[in-house]
């Protein structure tokens, strides 16, 4: 079953072209890898995606339903959410209720449902015992799985992930691609922007790979490194 | 903070609203009446700018515009159509939510000093139709430059429980704000946007929301005042000193809390009547300086002492 499709996507900013007349689909329950240089179109992507930009030409087909154009809030409540790149939390607010704003707004919960629901997320991130912390305390790594827990409490069925495994050592991008596995099963379909390739390679059942805006290659990780083209666009000979 | 939002902070709250709610029965009158009269209304105005500004984080420069059109709404009502103060009262609510959710809309998409500049300046277009509106269009409604006079008003006791009830309801809501649903989104909006909006947060319809509330009842004060004091003038009911001392009195006390408002207008209008009897001349330097290092050394108000504690 197709949950998303993207139709001839073009957004430009001024003169600059960052996406161009992009198109892919996905299917229900599959982590699909996005990859490309910097300044390639994917965070623009993401943005066209979960609503903070509009595109200037083409849409995005959601569950069948036309979203482009919609406000980012709205886009969240239809059950797709996107983790940030830039991790901003609530920082007067402790862990726990920077988890339940998404799982009352987002989400639809009650209080106490929302609150049940932080706990089993703080649970499954491992980050029990830090709910009543100030979410300006935090470490990066544990701020990027709140961030990817702001994501879970909206109960979106696809997740837009930018970047969340950036600046994280190696054993904890090893505990973030278990953990993105296990929400994979629980049924949800990811998208995955990163830049750390053995872990992409590694999670993703697809990749699609951008330069300036334009899809380059599409394909099984495998097939996607063997591809000239992208050596040359992005990974560089030691791929070859 | 929890200690004082906690039981605690509301135990106090309501005994002490218990013995103020008791002070007129045990035979206080006059002056001093009075004063905790224009306590309770700065204390209710402080903490309506709070419970917008201090937990969305936008700093509405113009919460007077309210304050004068519900003074003028009520008036009008009273004098005009010759109905009795509680049809004002109610009047000058829903003018202001009216005029609140127009501004409000336009206003709340624009944000830092250009929302603080955009309500400052709609407050200053509305004091400027009060005053010359009627030479503009020829007709005689908002009586001028000359203001507008009211019907004898009733008892002090009067004033003093409506206003003391004001403080509990405007109290009581922003309590509420610190624990349910409205109150996290406000909060979220405050602390990022961006990330409030990605997290499924209609962030403009809360935003609006609570303008309207807090601007409606900024005109519902507006309206007691012009009864309580009789006599309305564009310059004073749409002043931009009222403006600020909702500011600093939420400043003082501390921004986005239940009780920064209550503590930063109570002292600022008591500190103001005793030095103002003690030191006429030089009352507002020592304020003034009060002020200065208070700001210096709480920046974040009175209130972040409490929370200082718990960490």
């Amino acid at each position: 079953m197709i949950l998303l499709e993207c139709r001839e996507i073009t957004k430009r900013f001024g003169a600059l072209e960052a996406l161009r007349r992009f198109s892919f689909s996905l299917e229900k329950g599959e982590i699909l890898g996005l990859i490309g240089p910097n300044g390639s179109g994917k965070t623009t992507l993401f943005n066209v995606l979960a609503g903070i930009h509009r595109p200037d030409e083409g849409k995005v087909i959601f569950r069948g339903q036309t979203i482009s154009g919609l406000a980012p809030h709205l886009i969240c409540r239809q059950g797709m959410a996107k983790a940030s790149q830039t991790v901003r939390p609530f920082r007067e607010m402790s862990v726990l209720e920077n988890l339940l704003v998404p799982g009352m707004y987002g989400g639809k919960l009650g209080l106490k449902q929302a609150r049940e629901r932080a706990e089993d997320v703080l649970n499954l991130l491992g980050l029990e015992g830090l709910g009543k912390v100030p979410s300006g305390e935090i470490s990066l790594s544990e701020r990027r799985q709140l961030e990817l827990g702001r994501v879970l409490m909206t109960g979106a069925e696809l997740l837009l992930l930018d970047e969340i495994m950036a600046g994280l050592n190696p054993t904890e991008v090893e505990g973030a691609l278990r953990l993105l596995e296990r929400i994979r099963r629980e049924g949800k379909t990811i998208v995955l922007v990163e830049h750390v390739m053995q872990a992409i390679m590694k999670i993703s059942g697809r990749i699609v790979v951008l330069n300036h805006g334009e899809k380059i290659a599409e394909g099984k990780p495998e097939e996607v490194t063997q591809n000239p083209e992208v050596i040359q666009a992005y990974l560089g000979k030691p791929y070859a | 903070m929890k200690a004082l939002t906690g039981g605690r902070g509301v135990f106090v709250f309501i005994a002490a609203i218990a013995v103020l709610a008791a002070f007129p029965l045990l035979g206080l009158e006059g002056y001093r009446l009075r004063l905790l009269t224009l306590l309770f209304l700065w204390i209710s105005l402080a903490g309506c700018w709070n419970f917008m500004s201090g937990y969305t984080g936008y700093i509405d420069f113009g919460p007077v515009a309210y304050f004068g059109a519900g003074a003028y709404a009520a008036a009008i009502l009273m004098i005009r159509f010759d109905l009795p103060f509680l049809a004002g009262m109610v009047f000058s609510g829903v003018v202001c939510a009216f005029l609140s959710a127009m501004i409000g809309w336009a206003t709340l998409r624009i944000r830092g000093a250009y929302f603080a500049i955009a309500t400052f300046a709609a407050a200053e277009a509305m004091k400027q139709i009060c005053l010359e509106g009627d030479r503009v269009a020829g007709f005689d409604f908002f009586g001028g430059s000359h203001g507008l006079t009211l019907p004898a008003p009733p008892a002090s006791e009067f004033f003093y429980y409506l206003l003391l009830g004001f403080v509990v309801f405007v109290v009581g809501i922003t309590y509420l704000l610190e624990k349910n649903k409205f109150g996290y989104g406000l909060k979220a909006i405050r602390e990022s946007e961006q990330a409030a909006e990605l997290s499924g947060v209609p962030t403009l319809a809360l935003k609006i929301k609570a303008y309207v509330l807090s601007s409606s009842l900024i005109g519902c004060l507006g309206g007691i005042e012009a009864y309580w004091l009789t006599y309305i003038i564009p310059d004073d009911v749409f002043n931009v000193l009222r403006t600020i001392q909702m500011v600093i009195m939420t400043l003082l006390g501390g921004m986005g809390t239940v009780w920064g408002p209550v503590i930063g207008a109570g002292f600022l209008t008591l500190a103001g009547e005793f030095l103002g009897a003690r030191f006429v001349y030089d009352y507002l330097t020592i304020l003034g300086v009060v002020i200065v290092v208070v700001i210096l050394f709480l920046p974040r108000g009175v209130m972040s002492l409490a929370k200082r504690k718990r960490g």
